[in-house]
């Protein structure tokens, strides 16, 4: 993919090597292909909105779709009134910590292959892509939030609302079909 | 009796000098000199590597959690090396070992940074008072510096004493900081153990700079009525000259003071208001009550802007770096008395006063660097008063019918968005204000951190920052709160009343929100938080910039935090003990609490003190807005001493977390100090620090990390009550990890029983076999061995 993308904060260039930006349907492809994927949903989910939506709405589908979650901050409410027992409710930092063990997996059912963030907030979410990124190198990650993460294998590019929307609407729909 | 190591010995060894080493040589003369006020522990004058096996202990369970900021190292002229994915630098050092040198580095900045404070206070006292003045705090405070007695096993008695222990800390952070020169250490977890040995030197030098002001400058003794005083943007009297002090060295801001006293002036808002900004303006009201506190440092660029000041005087940390600059904007002139901050200005000591205060009235120069502290405080003052006529508050806050002019050249970019730390919507609350709505402006000021990134990168020039504040000027007349003044240590007194239902439980806990206040909703979370838990009876300590912000937060009444709850250290009291360097009177009662009321000895002997209050002391630290080395340092600093910290989301940059794994069961075990058995214990605490992501998750786990082996069941169950009511109102559901920590039935919040004991059904928790036990981490403690 010859996209290149600047990280949503300018600041935040970590190295030569940043995430392959990725859109479009190869975003749903990916998560799909996954044989055992993890969503990680954050606090900030709460508060961002697209769609006339809220991006837990986006999440919980997601989760509802079979993808095992982790509901970190105090998305865990939201996320039940939505209809999704999440399979942990874990810190951020917790969570990522346990990922660097290539035995670990939130449900005791085999390692992770995709590690997927979404609506933890950026700065953080950075710092803990960048924990994976150089010491769990048997996983993939990816973001699914609006704004590039170069510490993740794969990122969402800078997306307009309706662009965001869109590839989030996919991949539930290929998860689903 | 000795492990190993040089220092420990008995007091018999050291003084019948049994040990060689050179400096150990001077260490035995001045412990030799020393009363046997309490018999020598183990470890005096520790040094790099005395308590490395203490460090090791704790890093076994609590693991180094690293997320790096930057895959590449460019500390030599190899460099820059990529350490990304397990690839090597140059030198050899892998990516973990380099995040740890990272860490230790900011620790030995953020240590130096309060030990270089504490020298140049002492050494102005010392001048000023004379080497023999003594360190007295009053009669209700016999154990007035935990920190030296426990560390260096000296009691000190005069401002010499304190220079004395100066040599050793200054010594400690030079060994440390030279640990991450290339090619020295190169393991991570040694690494650690100096970020934990150079921050508990960060807390003696803190305590030092504290008693120091304290016992000179006759602050509060420990005050638990200290009085109230004003704190805001909005508390100044525009009508009269003002001094603006920016800095956390609160000896000049003390002249200026004396100097309008002597001068008959008045105190301070008399004739000329003295106010200040970040911990100096702690500082001078613990000084005089009648000066202001402005806020802290993110209110730095507002109040230059809006002209308020007719003379900035800096002394040291967190200052705009800029401040000449933007000083200069609105005509202000500064006068910079610290030599680790002199922005290049001329230094004017060998003029006299009447010559310098005409150099800053005529503009002839922006600023002058006068590091002679008397002659600063008599030139600030006499320049507030003639500047104040000339400038009238000159500002270059726009009017709010300018707001939508200066906007109206915003393309709505993202480039301003893109560059602020903490993501704010400033491009929309800019492209909005050209179209003449001025609410998100407005509503960015408290989330804003002020620090003018978003200036720096717009292409169209757009004063974001002076916008946002334009914005909220209609109210700035109303940011006027009630603080409690810094009241220092804790009295021995209050840690007899407490030390017990602190230890079994029956106070759930002692939080210390500490600290800056720098992310989106900053102020107003902490304030939220520290009304929680004093609600709910936890004792609340404060300091620093947390400690202002928490003011701003009113309850249904109308009143602050420190109007509403007593400023006792007591049960639900809220207790503001100054500035950061007064960070040491926190970290201090807990080791007071080990020794007062469980009458462990002191003198020399961190490792045992750390030990009983990782087990026993229910203390957490929550610095929700850290940003400093400093901050990094005193974090540290409390975790070697077994106090688990909780920092914000942006706390993540530091790069660094310890964190436990609850379900490593081997690593949660303890000796019962009984038999030598070991004994599991539950994760508790379950890290000693770890990032957040929200204020609602923060309470929870404040809550959590309170909890001890060591509680009774009438403690564990007062604290599972806490922490299971916040659990379910914030998640709607009991804890997933009650199995963890309720040992027997009599745990059980009875409030919740029913419902706790189907949950623990459902996961065949079983009661403990052994649920009261005496916990330690130390082989040495086990009774039965002896
Ligand atoms: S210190 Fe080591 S890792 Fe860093 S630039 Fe030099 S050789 Fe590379
Ligand atoms: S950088 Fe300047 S032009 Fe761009 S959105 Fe921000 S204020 Fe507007
Ligand atoms: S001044 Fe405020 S809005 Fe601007 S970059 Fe800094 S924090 Fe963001």
């Amino acid at each position: 993919m010859a996209m290149t993308v600047k990280p949503w904060q300018w600041g935040n260039v970590p190295g030569h090597e940043m995430a392959t930006p990725v859109k479009g349907d190869v975003v749903a492809k990916l998560v799909k292909a996954a044989k055992r994927p993890l969503l990680i949903v954050g606090g900030a989910s709460l508060k961002e909105k697209l769609g006339g939506k809220l991006l837990i709405d986006f999440a919980a589908e997601l989760a509802k779709a079979g993808i095992p979650t982790v509901a970190t901050a105090h998305v865990y409410k939201a996320l039940k009134d939505r209809g999704v027992e999440p399979a942990a409710i874990m810190t951020v930092a917790d969570v990522t910590n346990r990922l660097q063990d290539p035995n670990w997996s939130v449900d005791g059912k085999g390692p992770h292959d995709l590690v997927i963030y979404m609506g933890v907030s950026y700065q953080l979410q950075s710092q803990m892509l960048s924990t994976l990124k150089h010491f769990a190198t048997h996983l993939r990650t990816l973001s699914l939030d609006r704004y590039f993460h170069p510490n993740a294998t794969y990122s969402l590019p800078n997306l307009k609302e309706d662009e965001w929307e869109q590839v989030l609407n996919n991949v539930i729909a290929l998860l689903k079909s | 009796m000795a492990e190993k190591g040089p220092l420990k010995m008995s007091a018999k060894e050291l003084i019948s000098g049994l040990v060689s080493a050179k400096d150990v040589e001077v260490l035995i003369g001045r412990i030799a000199m020393e009363e046997e006020w309490e018999p020598l522990g183990p470890t005096p004058f520790p040094q790099i590597s005395t308590l490395r096996s203490w460090d090791h202990l704790l890093l076994s369970r609590y693991k180094p959690f690293y997320a790096p900021f930057c895959d590449y190292c460019c500390l030599c002229t190899y460099g820059k090396c990529d350490l990304s994915k397990g690839r090597l630098g140059a030198c050899g050092l892998d990516m973990k070992a380099q995040t740890a040198r990272i860490v230790l580095i900011a620790c030995c900045i953020g240590a130096s940074t309060h030990l270089a404070h504490a020298r140049h206070m002492v050494d102005h006292l010392i001048e000023k008072y004379g080497e023999d003045y003594p360190i007295n705090l009053g009669q209700d405070i016999a154990i007035e510096m935990p920190h030296a007695r426990l560390i260096t096993g000296i009691k000190p008695k005069t401002l010499g004493d304190l220079a004395y222990l100066l040599n050793y800390c200054e010594k400690e952070v030079t060994q440390c900081l030279s640990a991450a020169h290339t090619g020295q250490e190169g393991n991570y977890i040694d690494f650690e153990s100096k970020a934990l040995h150079v921050s508990m030197i960060d807390h003696l030098a803190m305590e030092i700079a504290d008693v120091a002001q304290i016992v000179t400058f006759n602050f509060p003794k420990g005050d638990p009525n200290a009085p109230l005083t004003w704190i805001g943007l909005g508390v100044l009297d525009l009508s009269k000259p003002v001094v603006l002090c920016i800095g956390h060295n609160v000896s000049a801001g003390v002249e200026v003071i004396d100097y309008l006293e002597k001068a008959g002036l008045g105190g301070p808002g008399e004739t000329v208001e003295v106010a200040g900004l970040c911990c100096t303006a702690h500082d001078i009201v613990r000084y005089r009550d009648q000066a202001k506190i402005i806020g802290p440092i993110s209110d730095q660029l507002r109040i230059i802007r809006s002209g308020a000041a007719d003379v900035i005087m800096t002394d040291e940390q967190c200052i705009r770096t800029n401040v000449v600059y933007e000083a200069q904007r609105v005509k202000t002139p500064v006068v910079a008395v610290s030599d680790k901050a002199s922005y290049g200005l001329p230094d004017v000591s060998e003029l006299p006063v009447e010559k310098i205060v005409e150099m800053l009235v005529s503009g002839s120069t922006p600023g002058v660097f006068l590091p002679d502290l008397e002659k600063a405080g008599a030139v600030v003052a006499i320049t507030a008063i003639r500047m104040a006529p000339l400038r009238q508050k000159f500002k270059i806050i726009p009017d709010p019918p300018q707001i939508q002019a200066q906007a109206s050249g915003c393309t709505f970019c993202g480039t301003c968005r893109r560059n602020c730390p903490i993501d704010l919507p400033i491009d929309q609350a800019v492209f909005n204000a050209k179209k003449g709505d001025f609410e998100l402006l407005s509503m960015l000021h408290d989330l804003c951190l002020g620090c003018a990134r978003c200036e720096q990168v717009c292409p169209r020039k757009i004063p974001a920052l002076s916008l946002i504040e334009a914005a909220f000027q209609h109210k700035i007349k109303t940011e006027k709160y009630r603080i409690r003044v810094g009241r220092g240590p804790i009295l021995d007194t209050e840690i007899r009343e407490v030390g017990s239902p602190i230890v079994l439980g029956e106070i759930p806990g002692v939080v210390a929100y500490v600290g800056c206040a720098n992310f989106p909703n900053g102020a107003r979370e902490v304030g939220i938080m520290a009304r929680e838990f004093a609600r709910r009876g936890y004792i609340v300590t404060l300091s620093g910039c947390s400690a202002m912000v928490a003011s701003y937060v009113r309850n249904e009444e109308g009143k602050t935090i420190y109007e509403e709850f007593p400023g006792t250290f007591d049960r639900g009291g809220v207790v503001n003990v100054g500035s950061c360097v007064a960070n040491a009177h926190i970290t201090g009662a807990a080791i007071k609490i080990a020794n007062i009321f469980a009458k462990r000895p002191l003198r020399a002997n961190y490792e045992e003190i750390a030990d009983y209050i990782l087990n026993r002391v229910g203390a957490v630290g929550v610095a929700w807005g850290a940003y400093s080395q400093k901050a990094a340092s005193i974090a540290t600093g409390c975790n070697r001493l077994g106090i688990p910290v909780i920092v914000g989301p942006q706390g993540s940059k530091y790069r660094r977390m310890y964190l436990g794994r609850a379900e490593d069961k081997e690593s949660f075990t303890v000796y019962d100090a009984r038999t030598g058995e070991r004994v599991w214990i539950g994760p508790a605490p379950e890290h000693l620090i770890i990032a957040l992501e929200t204020m609602e998750e923060c309470m929870v786990w404040t809550a959590k990390l309170c909890i001890r082996p060591n509680d009774t069941t009438k403690g564990r169950m007062i604290k599972l009550t806490h922490y299971v009511d916040l659990y379910k109102r914030i998640y709607g559901k009991l804890p997933p990890d009650l199995h963890y920590f309720v040992r027997t039935e009599a745990d059980i919040p009875i409030t919740f029983k029913e419902e706790i004991m189907r949950y623990l059904k459902e996961v065949g928790w079983k009661p403990w076999e052994k649920p009261s036990i005496d916990p330690t981490l130390l082989k040495r403690l086990i009774r039965a061995q002896v």
